[in-house]
């Protein structure tokens, strides 16, 4: 029983990775959008008029990233309120400080998270998450579904220069704890 | 002046637009929070209705989607069950298999409960739901199973646990299921074809799926019962070993309706399977059937106002215990009266369970949930027939016995009104409980007060805590009072319910939002746990049994391309029979159990995966001679191909590569061995959807 105890606190302390709970991707597909609009500063952040919601994936999550775009043409018909919007799917190793995009939306990544919150950051335009830890990574907001469903907020990475929300969106999200 | 006029009406209409513009400004952002406060508690609803906040809530509970079952080759209910952490399989001689949660008295049934779609579909017979276990897993979206007796769900008291079987008439805005069409074949000649539709319109909504399976599976058995002189020293010559008929032949139409704040769930199962191991322990023929159909019909009305939902349920379900088969073998001898053609025996019992329940949530107390309820069961045997050769010549021609020599009581009934009242409070984002209790009230036994206290506390993003205690308990099943005039089980319906109580504690480690580490520690009090032995067939109170253990669980990813599941359980105890002043360490229980699955993703279309299975040796009861049940270990393995233009699957499957020795221990004075489960076997699965 002792062996079968070590192999598998050793075994459980090696691995660490991730997987797409497609439920959490659909949430933030509905969500993070209308984030924006919440945005006074965001008629700043469009491409020709466009918002450009450009979602970030690694190579072996291509089509993930697919049936988001799929997911956001379903359920937002072309339309996030009055603006007319693209889906841009970009690979991780591709996104520049050139690409063009209104908000940036990551799925997860071992490599590049801080490189795509950098750009973020540089170009001032938001930064969604799909898996909270990468708030602590520069990210501005994640969605989780906890008890309920829960917006987090890193107010750290929050540039009031180039993104200005409305007051009113603070009461609704839960402000991360930097010390978690 | 006109100028000044002139400015100052400028600046009035200018303060109108800025603030006519700010007001549709603010009416805007109004409608936009609205908006996403709308959607989040959409997505909290489906994400609570459909369990993918299990870290949160207050049980422990796993859950497998049907879907990444499929991919892993499992084939029907009973392989996915045997993922869970802590639970192994047992059978019987009727090949009436049950899952024994935490080593949890492995010769009782009941001891679990199984919903389809939120109904309770325990046979009253023996409350078990072995019928059910065999579902094709394509037909099933998600399995939800909650260990604990913290899982009572509408009144309905788990004892060990409780499964809940969703199917893909689940229906959520965003997540409507596709129509199916699904093929499979396997080794023992198994096929199996079944179907799925949705009709929608407007308000209404229908959901059919249908499937068909068979198989002619026998597997090696014996020597049989008699061998051990169950029928007397001079009948173990006729003693036999050989294949025993364990095939399948089962149907089902399941149908659920919904419109407007109405819904119809009903479903009819024909499970037909051979005759096991023989119902008098003698290997049966290769015709002979055991018939366990189900058929249930629920009527539901819910309705949701600002701070009230109500849930009103009424339903009616039919089961049956129908076996006609050669119960002992050519040239028995029974008091010098010679059998030359052996005994032939048809035994039908059919029951019927009408139930109501009614259950109010309110939420106007800030922070809290109320729900207050009661449910009514009224269970009777509405026909019965015992059937069996001429006793008094040894003529093989059958001779109805139902009213001289009853295998079962023809006029069993039991009413049961369980009253049920819970309080959830949300303390704060942090922390939370979940306190109330049930009272039920039978026409036999009275449980009275089953309490349960739960808390769920989340110290940060990463870290989880919960405890639990909880009361229940499992009332008698109609096997163990009503059966009559049989040499192995004498029924009684004096017993007592079976009570557990059960202390509780979790703690996960979330290290992504889909990979976390779960540890849960369990201390199990079972007293007046229902008990049989071939030394005193009659049923009793006999045996207190303290079980305690643990569960560890792992979910997680080596590379991005992988996905990786372990669980590891131990459990250990000791069991009091009380009538013989004995104690013993826990019987027919595996002490440890380890399950995992590794899927590898090859590209977007191709994947690969194994499942491994390791089951721990077993102890025998007090007296059993034999042996410990040895040590058992198989690995699955399987290849999914998902044609994302077409929308269809093939998966090809290898269950048990290395033909493990798979078996499920036989009771003392029974089948000298063991019962054998299956070898090295495949499996083909198609499905497209629509």
């Amino acid at each position: 029983m002792k062996k079968i105890f070590l192999v598998f606190f050793i075994f459980g302390s090696l691995v660490y990775g991730y997987h797409y709970d497609n439920l959490l991707l659909k949430a933030q597909a509905s969500i993070f959008p209308k984030i924006m609009l919440l945005d006074k500063k965001l008629e700043n952040k469009l491409v020709d008029g466009k918002i450009v919601y450009t979602i970030v994936y690694g190579k072996n999550d291509y089509q993930t990233a697919l049936n988001i775009n799929s997911f956001i043409d379903e359920n937002h018909k072309g339309h996030f309120d009055k603006y007319d919007y693209r889906v841009d799917l970009v690979e991780f190793t591709d996104l520049s400080q050139e690409t063009q995009a209104s908000a940036i939306y990551a799925l997860n990544s071992n490599q590049y998270i801080e490189k795509v919150a950098e750009i973020a950051k540089k170009k001032g335009i938001i930064a969604f998450a799909y898996d909270i830890s990468n708030l602590k990574n520069g990210f501005l907001f994640s969605l989780m579904l906890e008890k309920s469903a829960v917006l987090y907020l890193n107010k750290e990475n929050l540039y009031p220069k180039k993104i200005d929300f409305v007051e009113s969106l603070f009461q609704i999200v839960r402000f991360l704890n930097t010390n978690n | 002046m006109k100028h000044k006029v002139f400015y100052n009406q400028s600046l009035l209409i200018s303060a109108i637009l800025l603030l006519v513009s700010l007001n549709d400004l603010s009416a805007k952002t109004g409608s936009i929070l609205e908006s996403i406060s709308s959607e989040m508690k959409h997505f909290n609803n489906i994400a609570t209705e459909t369990k993918q906040n299990e870290h949160y809530q207050p049980y422990i509970i796993s859950v497998f989607q049907g879907k990444k079952l499929q991919k892993l080759g499992v084939s029907n209910l009973k392989e996915a069950l045997t993922l869970v952490p802590g639970v192994d399989m047992a059978t019987d001689n009727f090949n009436n298999q049950t899952p024994i949660f935490r080593g949890s008295n492995s010769l009782a049934y009941g001891q679990s409960k199984l919903f389809i779609d939120g109904v309770l579909v325990n046979n009253v017979f023996f409350d078990a739901y072995s019928e059910y276990l065999s579902i094709p897993i394509e037909m099933i979206k998600r399995v939800e199973v909650v260990r604990g007796p913290g899982s009572r769900t509408d009144g309905v008291n788990a004892y060990a646990g409780s499964i809940h079987v969703v199917t893909y008439a689940e229906d959520f805005k965003g997540f409507e299921s596709r129509d199916k069409l699904i093929f499979k074949y396997g080794s023992y000649n198994y096929g199996m074809g079944g179907f799925m539709k949705t009709f929608k319109a407007k308000d209404f909504r229908l959901f059919v799926d249908f499937f068909y399976q068979e198989d002619d599976k026998e597997l090696p058995a014996g020597p049989d019962g008699l061998s051990q002189g169950v029928f007397g020293a001079n009948n173990v010559s006729l003693s036999r070993s050989g294949d025993a008929p364990l095939w399948l032949r089962d149907y089902s139409l399941g149908v659920n309706l919904t419109y407007k704040d109405f819904s119809i769930k009903a479903r009819m199962l024909e499970h037909t399977g051979g005759s096991a191991y023989g119902i008098n322990l003698a290997l049966p023929q290769r015709s002979d059937r055991l018939k366990l159909p189900s058929y249930y019909f629920e009527l539901a009305y819910k309705k949701q106002t600002d701070n009230y939902k109500l849930d009103i349920k009424a339903g009616v379900k039919y089961d049956t215990f129908d076996s006609k088969s050669k119960l002992l073998p050519n040239n028995l001898n029974v008091n010098n009266i010679i059998f030359t053609d052996g005994i032939r025996g048809e035994h039908f019992s059919k029951q019927r369970t009408v139930y109501q329940s009614s259950y109010l949530k309110y939420s106007g107390i800030n922070n809290h949930l109320i729900t207050a309820g009661y449910r009514f069961m009224k269970e009777e045997t509405i026909d019965m027939a015992s059937k069996l050769s001429n006793r008094a010549t040894g003529d093989v021609e059958l001779v109805d016995y139902s009213d001289t020599l009853p295998f079962f009581d023809g006029d069993a009934k039991r009413n049961t009104l369980i009253l049920s009242l819970q309080d959830e409070f949300q303390f704060n984002n942090d922390l939370s409980f979940i306190y109330g209790f049930n009272y039920e009230q039978t026409s036999y036994e009275n449980a009275g007060i089953d309490p349960r206290v739960s808390m769920v506390y989340q110290l940060d993003l990463e870290n989880i805590f919960k405890t639990i205690y909880s009361r229940s308990h499992r009332n008698a099943s109609w096997q163990e009072m009503f059966t009559k005039n049989n040499r192995a089980r004498v029924g009684n319906t004096k017993l007592k319910p079976e009570y557990v109580d059960a202390f509780e504690f979790a703690y996960i480690k979330k290290y992504t939002s889909d990979s976390y580490f779960q540890t849960n520690l369990f201390y199990l009090l079972n007293k007046d746990q229902i008990y049989n032995s071939s030394t005193d067939p009659e049923y009793k109170n006999a045996v207190d049994t303290d079980i305690y253990g643990f569960e560890l669980e792992y979910k997680g990813n080596i590379s991005s391309v992988d996905e990786l599941y372990l669980n590891y359980s131990y459990v250990t105890g000791k069991t009091n029979r009380k009538d013989e002043g004995k104690s013993e360490s826990l019987p027919n229980v595996a002490h440890q159990l380890a399950k995992g699955y590794y899927i590898y993703n090859l590209n977007n279309a191709l994947s690969l995966s194994s499942v491994a299975k390791y089951v721990g040796s077993k102890d025998r009861v007090s007296g059993d001679t034999r042996d410990k049940l040895k040590t058992y270990s198989t690995l699955d393995t399987s290849l999914n191909y998902k044609n994302q233009k077409y929308n269809y699957s093939l998966t090809a499957s290898i269950k048990n590569i290395f033909n493990a020795k798979v078996t499920y221990s036989s009771p003392p004075n029974t089948y000298i061995e063991d019962y054998a489960q299956e070898r090295r076997n495949f499996l083909i699965a198609f499905t497209k959807e629509f």
